[in-house]
């Protein structure tokens, strides 16, 4: 406690600065400083006159302030009724337009696909099970449909919470979904990874034995003369399947032979697939060149994307090819559709179902050919895509999905967009790591794959890294809309600067010729800048501690030494 | 305002916060003839305290500040620290505030004026003169005490407010006493801290 000069007076006797008696009078002063106070205002008449004087100067304050009556103006009595119409006007305007956006995208984009998937035969029973190729690639896709669905509902839990919880703290949003991702992870059926693995320079199944479930088989040459009772997983160079495989082979392969017998479907990445037995369901590849040779028989249908295929055996279902040459001597019971460079169908070729070929070239058509219909041809459009008017349309479809986009994860991860936001303005940084991450997280996640326990890993972070590109043009498209409207703090206006600013970045990445490198640019930047706040929040944060002043505690609320003395 | 020891409305905050327009019109008749003469004591005009008080609630309902409300505490006080914010900003934007660097806030006289000239200059002066009186104030000081002594606002409150420590809190009350005093019209000693 501080003491003043003297009084005329009371020459012997220090008085109280006015500023402790201020502090004491608000209750302000810890309790051994009160009680000093206290105990000199009992013998200083002085010092208990200024404190009376400073409370009823306190009090003359508040009765100042309070007493007169200012009516609420008119227009603030308008201004309610206004300011909720205008807010309905808005969530009204805003859902409306996610809404038709999400509808258009559905009916016009997402409808066909799945009709033409479920013609190849990859149908799927939901839309997430659609946008993933229910079984198309492998098993697991099952239970990653679970999976996500699971994150699906998780996430919109967290959106929830992170609307109508009261003060959602720091990245709290984002741990609740975090934990429930890992939640659903640690509830994966295990039996999805219950399998044999065998891995040598010469591996495969015996001609005498019979694998009861699934079979990983690592190796140069890959032989299967037994049975399989489950999935074989094929990673070798050339690969021959002789034998008996009841579940689906999928095989990552230079050389693939399946001269045995397939009872389900085969998934193929591989350089050259022959096709000599019989597969009962559907085959998906992805190859330069596939034979299906006089002997072969496909009881489903054919999708290929691939340099070359020689079609001389039975094909079940429907042919789906994108690819350069077709070359059809066989029998394919459903339809054609095709879009490439040459269709070639020689005099024995049989054909059930209607043929649409989209190519460079004239079909090269044998009169012998038994076809149901002549063949649809289209010759291949190669003017620039801007040019068509249904481009604009998508154009605008996809920035209404942006911002939708957008909106979710601005209210999911208000804080961590913030600091996302503001990283972007570390140009260099962000450049940086952006390249590092834009390369470097695929090949990681490809890594991951390979390896095959580290599958689902691996998948699970090619997805996120994929959602992150469109989250880092959100990013850069909050920083432009700051750039023009000026750096805000809060959400909601954070979310309007990203609307306007995604507006301007998604023309700029239409602009022909250079709009494809801005795209890039913007996604790079964002990425790092996204990466940059995630390497933050994992940074140990030091305790500040300010060198403040002395500062007195206030006084417990039962004490008894503040407050006026009588005179 | 809600007197003293009446119930807010919970229920209306709680569907405001749901972004539930009928209960903001509860809230907003509830609330904003306080926050209007708030804004009204602490701005220099009526039209900036009209404008201040539509800015202050266009701004929670737009952004849903209510979700930055702790219910366990009260909506009032909440309210009145909202509009504080608000209103220092419409200051600084202006350029009228009175900056003045915490060494200059540290330098306030730590006298003892005469009590009892102190104790006669409160006495005379009634409320109309100091409403007079406090605006003729600078804008940091007409602040404090608005926050202060109107509101009801805590030292932390305030200084969280004004970009202060709250160390100097009650340096800038006093020094806002003394600029009162001044414009009272006869507190030149008073306010200089000298003595009789």
């Amino acid at each position: 406690m501080r003491e003043a000069h003297n009084l005329s007076g009371d020459a012997a006797m220090q008085h109280l600065d006015e500023m402790t008696c201020l502090l004491y009078i608000e209750r302000q002063l810890d309790r051994v400083h009160a009680q000093e106070v206290s105990a000199h205002t009992q013998d200083c008449a002085a010092c208990r006159t200024l404190l009376r004087a400073l409370e009823r100067e306190s009090r003359l304050l508040t009765r100042a302030m309070l007493e007169e009556e200012d009516a609420l103006p008119a227009r603030l009595a308008r201004f309610q009724e206004r300011a909720g119409r205008s807010m309905q006007w808005i969530w009204t305007v805003a859902f409306g337009l996610a809404a038709t956006g999400v509808y258009a995208l559905y009916t016009t984009y997402i409808g066909p696909l799945q009709q033409q998937l479920e013609e190849a035969g990859l149908g799927g029973s939901s839309l997430l099970s659609l946008l993933i190729f229910q079984g198309a690639f492998w098993k697991g896709w099952q239970s990653m449909i679970a999976l996500l669905e699971v994150v699906a509902l998780v996430t919109l839990a967290g959106f929830a919470v992170a609307f109508f919880r009261k003060r959602v703290r720091r990245g709290s949003a984002l741990a609740l979904v975090l934990a429930g991702f890992c939640a659903a992870l640690l509830l994966q059926p295990v039996s999805a990874f219950a399998s044999e693995i065998r891995k040598a320079e010469s591996v495969g199944v015996a001609s005498d034995e019979t694998i009861k479930g699934d079979i990983f088989l690592f190796g140069n040459r890959v032989r299967i003369d037994g049975t399989v009772d489950g999935d074989v997983f094929l990673f070798g160079q050339n690969a021959n399947v002789t034998g008996h495989v009841k579940g689906d082979v999928i095989a990552f392969a230079q050389i693939l032979d399946v001269n045995g017998q397939v009872d389900g479907n085969i998934r193929a990445f591989t350089n050259t697939l022959t096709i000599r037995g019989t597969v009962g369901k559907n085959v998906l590849t992805f190859d330069e060149l596939v034979n299906v040779e006089s002997s072969g028989k496909i009881g489903g249908s054919l999708t290929l994307f691939v340099k070359t295929l020689n079609l001389e055996g039975n094909l079940g279902k429907d042919l789906l090819m994108f690819g350069e040459h077709l070359n059809l001597s066989g029998k394919v019971e459903g339809a054609i559709r095709m879009k490439g460079d040459l269709l070639t169908i020689n005099s024995s070729a049989q054909v059930a179902g209607p043929i649409h070929f989209e190519g460079n070239k004239e079909p090269e058509v044998s009169p012998q050919a038994k076809l149901a219909s002549p063949v649809d041809y289209h010759k291949m459009q190669h003017k620039p895509h801007y040019m068509e008017g249904h481009y604009y349309v998508w154009q605008v479809i996809w920035l209404a999905a942006f911002v939708l986009f957008g909106l979710v994860l601005f209210q999911l991860m208000p804080q961590f967009t913030k600091e996302a936001v503001a990283n972007a303005e570390r140009y260099g940084a962000s450049f940086g790591l952006g390249v590092l991450v834009f390369f470097g997280i695929p090949i990681a996640a490809v890594i991951a794959c390979v390896t095959v326990v580290g599958l689902f890993v691996g998948i699970s972070t090619f997805f996120i890294w994929y959602a992150s590109l469109y989250y880092a043009q959100l990013v850069v498209g909050a920083l432009v809309g700051q750039s023009l409207m000026g750096r805000t703090s809060e959400t909601w206006p954070l979310i309007g600067r990203m609307v306007v600013g995604i507006v301007i970045v998604r023309l700029a990445t239409v602009i022909p010729a250079v709009g494809g490198w801005i795209k890039f640019a913007v996604i790079v930047w964002g990425l790092g800048a996204t990466s940059l706040a995630l390497y933050n929040r994992f940074q140990p944060t030091i305790a500040n501690t300010p060198s403040t002043p002395y500062t007195p505690p206030p006084l417990p609320p039962n004490t008894t030494v503040g407050g006026m003395q009588p005179a | 305002m809600s007197a003293p020891g009446k119930t807010e409305p919970t229920e209306a905050i709680t569907r405001a916060r749901t972004g539930d327009a009928d209960a903001w019109g509860v809230l907003y008749r509830e609330y904003a003839s306080a926050i209007f003469r708030f804004c009204r004591r602490a701005l220099p005009t009526r039209e900036d305290a009209e404008d201040a008080t539509m800015d202050i609630f266009a701004k929670l309902m737009r952004d849903n500040k209510l979700l930055q409300y702790d219910q366990s505490r009260s909506f009032s006080a909440w309210l009145y620290k909202v509009a504080a914010n608000h209103c220092w900003d419409v200051l600084r934007r202006r350029k009228t505030r009175q900056d003045k660097e915490t060494e200059d806030l540290e330098n306030v006289p730590l006298e003892h004026p005469d009590p009892n000239q102190l104790d006669k200059l409160i006495e005379q002066r009634t409320s109309e003169e100091v409403r007079r009186a406090l605006d003729k104030l600078g804008a940091r000081a007409r602040m404090a005490l608005v926050m202060r002594y109107y509101s009801d606002m805590s030292y932390d409150e305030i200084a969280d407010a004004l970009g202060v420590r709250r160390a100097f809190v009650g340096v800038v009350l006093l020094r806002a006493r003394h600029e009162l005093r001044q414009a009272l019209g006869q507190g030149g000693a008073l306010a200089a801290g000298g003595t009789s």
